[in-house]
């Protein structure tokens, strides 16, 4: 397991609740995570899944109970967490009228990257697209997208990375891209992934995470999982489903 | 952090500013939509003929252009952000939240000025040659103008930050954005009226006018200012 | 007692005060006849509109300051209050219109007007409504919380700007509320004038209460529901 400049734990989730009325997208959820782990989440449709990586992500406030990335708290220390994270979503988050050299250097602009064109240039090289770096986005294939919205992730050097669906809507060979790229970046950063893969979310995980009406229905290191046993708790949330 | 904010807003603007120059997306529709509007307003006015003296009523006419015309733009500026989930990732930096309403706003304001400065000297040859001139100097418009698109530009930019999440959001922004700017509109005729027909007292009467601009200004950017962490986190 | 019961009552003491208003303009608050000896009924719409015309501008305010609650603490329950003000600010503001209308026809000869009150006073009401369309358009229930309270926080400058227009501006809407002796009531029709607003008021009141209550009420229901559904 690898090493980030977190030190200690990179998510303490304590009594995590989203509700706005009586509906309640997240109800309670603990767990911890150690540094340099892979966390799948799994969960049917409406399970809280979003809700929860989006709270970690300082995107929505909990209305209870505390959750902290890194030791930083997402409510009151959102700002610094901020430059702690990084987003890949299985929408690319960039603009289709700037070229792919704008985009990443219009992020840099707006995380206050020192030497910011070395940065964008070696990112570019690195997700194998500094021979397109000046055509736009608009033009690019879906991997291309994907692949560049990793370089974007990356930009900051985050210490957790939240993988949202990454595998979605992607062809074999863009998975296999999207695979070693994050096999080359494991080594030092924390993951949180959601995913709908049964296979491919428990294949790259160190723990994994049932989400059902917002609850935890299962939380273990991977090791410790019967996949049989596994695949079981899963196929009931589902029928538990869509509330 | 101030520093930080300042370069942040420039990268924001100037990405909107290279996205238009790529596309001309709003400058053209805004464009199109002014000429459009001329066209209509000279069937409207077809029958009156010579008897209606079309200096009276153009700051009217001019100022009903102007507020569609920014509607087309504000309703853009953020299906842009919207469209990839950009801005999510916006909001996932380490950005204040103001940063992004003023540099949205700022963005805003340039197009529609140039808009306006575009289709107003169309607009003065179409409809009033062979009139009589502007009597007062002609700074006096650029100034109504001016501090008129501001408050659309601000208020606006709020509005379209959550008609954009909206079910039916082209026609929701004007639902909720032509009532709201009544108040301004309604003085920045009056002001650009006292600016073109002139008189005695004129002057007096546009800077009358021009405090009520100043005022809804003041207030309406104050206010949208302190809902918008809350409108875009949302 | 609880606050449901109190509202029926406040119910049945507003409508006594605004009917018994209406009786008084007739055999005590100056029956103003017309010069043929008729009974002016155009007067009598006075006591009404002006009462609901100043009770939609203080409800309104109460959609603002609820909106400003809501963001603030993000309590729903604030959200619910913004909502339901704002409803009764409907009411009456349609009220207001549909009495103005029949008043400015008998006393001005024509049914509208474009004059600064009125057309403030019109504005107001496409802001209510908007409020409204705004609401229907939201799917997700937080955001339409946010976007209402918002939105009802800029809506609500207008009704200071419509209030305070006939002093202001050119209007020839007559000036009711200004101030000392120069208002010119004689004291009978101050008196009913002060009882009709007295009971509007409490008629608003009563209204949002009970409005309030039948809310909370489907909101418990929802959450027995959410409870026994698991």
């Amino acid at each position: 397991m690898g090493e980030t400049s977190c030190t200690g734990r990179a998510l303490e989730v304590q009594g995590l609740t989203r509700a706005f009325g009586v509906r309640k997208a997240l109800d309670g959820v603990e767990f911890e995570l150690p540094d340099g782990a892979f966390l799948s989440i799994f969960g049917p449709n409406g399970a809280g899944k979003t809700t929860l990586v989006k709270i970690l992500t300082t995107l929505l406030n909990p209305s209870a109970g505390t959750a902290k990335v890194c030791g930083l708290d997402v409510v009151t220390d959102a700002v610094e967490l901020r430059h702690r994270i990084g987003l890949i979503s299985h929408n690319p988050l960039l603009y289709p009228d700037l070229t792919a050299e704008e985009n990443l250097l219009f992020f840099a602009e707006m995380y206050g990257i020192p030497q910011a064109t070395e940065r964008v240039r070696d990112l570019l090289e690195s997700v194998e697209l500094d021979h397109r770096r000046l055509d736009i986005t608009r033009t690019f294939s879906r991997g291309m997208l994907q692949r560049l919205s990793i370089a974007r992730a990356l930009l900051h050097k985050p210490d957790i990375l939240f993988l949202d669906e990454p595998y979605s809507g992607l062809d074999p060979h863009a998975m296999d891209i999207l695979d070693s790229l994050i096999a080359q970046i494991r080594g030092d950063h924390t993951f949180v992934m959601i995913s709908h893969d049964l296979t491919k979310g428990l294949e790259l995980c160190s723990h994994a995470l049932i989400l059902a009406n917002g609850r935890v229905v299962l939380f273990d290191e991977k090791d410790a999982i019967d996949e049989g046993a596994f695949r079981e708790t899963y196929r009931s949330t589902v029928g538990m489903g869509v509330a | 952090m101030a520093g930080s904010s300042w370069r942040q807003f420039k990268a924001i603007l100037r990405k909107d500013l290279v996205m238009e120059l790529r596309t001309h997306e709003m400058i053209t529709s805004m464009g199109l939509y002014a000429i459009l509007t001329m066209v209509v307003y000279q069937i409207a006015l077809t029958e009156a003929g010579e008897a209606l003296d079309v200096r009276l009523v153009m700051p009217g006419l001019i100022w009903v252009a102007f507020i569609f015309m920014s509607l087309l733009g504000l309703n853009r500026s953020f299906v842009h952000e919207k469209d990839q989930g950009c801005i999510d990732a916006l909001l996932l930096s380490p950005v204040d939240r103001p940063v992004i309403f003023f540099a949205k706003s700022a963005g805003n304001l340039l197009f529609l000025l140039v808009v306006e400065l575009l289709s107003l000297p169309v607009f003065a040859f179409l409809f009033l040659q062979g009139r009589e001139g502007i009597t007062n100097p002609i700074w006096l418009l650029g100034v109504v103008m001016f501090a008129a698109s501001v408050g659309i530009s601000g208020v606006g930019t709020l509005l379209a930050t959550m008609t954009v999440n909206t079910t039916g959001k082209d026609i929701l922004l004007a639902v909720v954005f032509v009532p709201l700017m009544y108040p301004l509109l309604r003085a920045a005729v009056g002001a650009t009226f006292a600016a073109i027909i002139g008189g005695p007292g004129s002057v007096e009467t546009f800077w009358a006018w021009m405090t009520w601009i100043a005022g809804f200004d003041v207030i309406m950017l104050l206010i949208a200012f302190g809902l918008y962490e809350f409108v875009i986190g949302a | 007692m609880n606050r449901t019961k109190i509202a029926r009552l406040v119910l049945v003491l507003g409508g006594m005060l605004t009917t018994a208003a209406f009786l008084m303009t007739f055999f005590w608050a100056n029956p103003s006849l017309l010069p043929d000896g008729r009974v002016d009924f155009s007067q009598k719409i006075f006591y009404f509109h002006v009462p609901v015309a100043e009770a939609s501008f203080l409800v309104f305010f109460f959609t603002a300051l609820y909106g400003v609650k809501f963001l603030l603490t993000k309590d729903r329950r604030y959200d619910m209050r913004a909502k339901i003000a704002t409803e009764v600010t409907l009411f009456f503001v349609l009220l207001t219109m549909a009495t103005g209308i029949l008043w400015t026809k008998v006393a001005w000869g024509v049914w509208w007007q474009w004059e600064p009150r009125l057309t403030t006073y019109f504005i107001m009401t496409l802001l209510v409504i908007a409020y409204f369309v705004l609401r229907n358009s939201v799917e997700d229930e937080e955001k339409r919380a946010v976007y209402a309270a918002a939105f009802g926080i800029l809506a609500f400058i207008d009704a200071p700007i419509s209030f305070f227009i006939t002093r202001w501006a050119e209007s020839i809407h007559p000036v009711v509320l200004a101030g000392g002796k120069s208002s010119g009531l004689e004291a009978p029709m101050l008196i009913t004038f002060i009882i009709a607003q007295i009971g509007m008021l409490m008629l608003g009141y009563a209204f949002y209460e009970m409005r309030l209550h039948e809310e909370e009420l489907k909101e418990r229901l929802e959450a027995l529901k959410v409870k026994v559904g698991g």
